[in-house]
């Protein structure tokens, strides 16, 4: 998910889904620094990792 | 070649030369096992029907990866005890209430008029309590090291919080002893591991490196979407061609080798190994699960409410266990697609969208060795 807007006080995200139509606040405290525009892994509520936006494959 | 976007990871013609170079990988007449550990990998490859594009002796067999798969009737039955005796908000994830217990599910419980709600987080469950302080709330935790780090911050926030009116019946489980636990089975030969990408974000690469080490198999941990799978799977090949055996990281873009050292923190913190815990299927597997630790004790649901801990043998019809570790198909098994579907599941496997049986189902792929004759 793409961080939208960041709560660093409370480690919170404001996060939009792949098509951006749906968004959720994500916990950020396993993740840190996180900035506006990553893109994290999300599980049960919970960013768990980041995800490099561009990859060499 | 640079790959930015997810439907670039679905390209047809990227797909085709994959699949062409995992084609003159294979050496005619040897027959080819490919263990995907992950549910979620599972799921994708019927999603994008990528065992259609394998040669016919490559065969993807289904690993133990799938969290509401390998709970045991006994701990779904202590659930609804535990839920049904109390006056408690008992929260789970949606797909567990429809596991079927000995006697009913937890949505069941729930028509009978159990206080049973479905939560997407752990975290929604804490905020449950907070918005009920008059009432307990339990969050029954399932899931391997991927779910894990979730259950603990918020236990570690309900501690902060000052939120007494909240704890946890713990049954997260680990990856590494079920793994263990298939190598050693004398029933099942495997050549290669596609690993599971989601529970190494957490763990990282290096923990499945004893499987090319003790058992001389090749492991690539690998992404989801349809080239992540055929990559990884071209990969284990080449391992095979050269020689080699070792852990590769397909999934680099997301996976750090050595996992999330915060998440493997706040778990040691709020966790330690259970002796030994029931996996559905595979029986009692040691050190294989995690409770609370001793530092979070008064969060224990199990501790504060207690539970039956009656040991419920699998029903006979059901077959799930020998899905679950790969030694039949779910077609294979007596009651797929007759008296067990997704709408009335006799086992787990059809429950979960991870499930191995579920996946066959939905994507059609009733009996895939009739459809080749």
């Amino acid at each position: 998910m793409r961080v939208l807007r960041i709560d660093a006080e409370r480690e919170l995200a404001l996060c939009a889904g792949e098509e951006g139509d749906e968004r959720s606040t994500v916990e950020i405290a396993l993740v840190q620094p996180v900035a506006e525009g990553d893109v994290l892994l999300v599980h049960a509520g919970t960013a768990i990792a980041h995800a490099d936006s561009e990859v060499a494959v | 070649m640079t790959m930015k976007y997810m439907d670039e990871f679905r390209d047809a013609e990227l797909g085709r030369a994959l699949a062409g170079k995992i084609l003159d990988a294979v050496e005619p007449g040897r027959h080819y096992k490919v263990m995907e550990v992950c549910g979620g990998h599972t799921h994708s490859i019927y999603k994008y029907g990528i065992d259609d594009l394998l040669p016919e002796n490559v065969e993807l067999v289904h690993g133990p990866g799938c969290p509401v798969c390998v709970i045991p009737m006994g701990r779904v039955d202590d659930g609804i005890a535990m839920a049904t005796e109390n006056d408690i908000i008992f929260a789970c994830f949606g797909d567990m209430m429809r596991v079927p217990g000995s006697e009913k599910t937890l949505t069941e419980a729930k028509a009978e008029g159990a206080d049973i709600r479905m939560v997407y987080s752990p975290l929604d469950a804490l905020r449950l309590a907070k918005q009920n302080p008059d009432r307990e709330v339990v969050f029954f935790a399932i899931g391997f090291e991927t779910t894990a780090p979730s259950t603990a911050l918020t236990l570690k926030r309900a501690r902060a919080e000052g939120v007494t009116n909240f704890s946890c019946m713990c049954n997260h489980v680990t990856i590494v002893p079920p793994l263990r636990a298939l190598l050693e089975s004398p029933d099942l030969r495997l050549d290669g591991f596609i690993g599971p990408g989601h529970v190494s974000t957490v763990v990282g690469a290096r923990p499945f490196e004893f499987i090319p080490k003790d058992y001389g198999k090749p492991v690539v941990v690998a992404g989801f979407e349809p080239l992540d799978i055929l990559h990884a799977i071209s990969m284990i090949l080449g391992q095979l061609v050269e020689g080699r055996c070792e852990v590769e990281n397909q999934y680099s873009r997301v996976v750090p080798y050595d996992g999330n050292p915060a998440a493997l923190k706040v778990m040691s913190e709020v966790f330690e190994l259970r002796p030994h815990f029931e996996w559905r299927g595979l029986g009692f597997i040691s050190q294989s699960a995690l409770k609370l630790s001793e530092a979070y004790a008064e969060l224990d649901a199990e501790q504060r409410f207690g539970v039956p801990g009656v040991r419920v043998a699998d029903p006979k019809a059901c077959q799930c266990g020998e899905v679950l570790k790969g030694v039949i198909k779910p077609y294979e098994c007596k009651v797929f697609g007759t008296a067990c579907t997704p709408e009335h599941a006799i086992g787990t496997c059809m429950v979960s969208p991870e499930g191995a049986c579920a996946a066959y189902y939905n994507y059609g792929r009733f009996a895939r060795e009739k459809e080749l004759v």
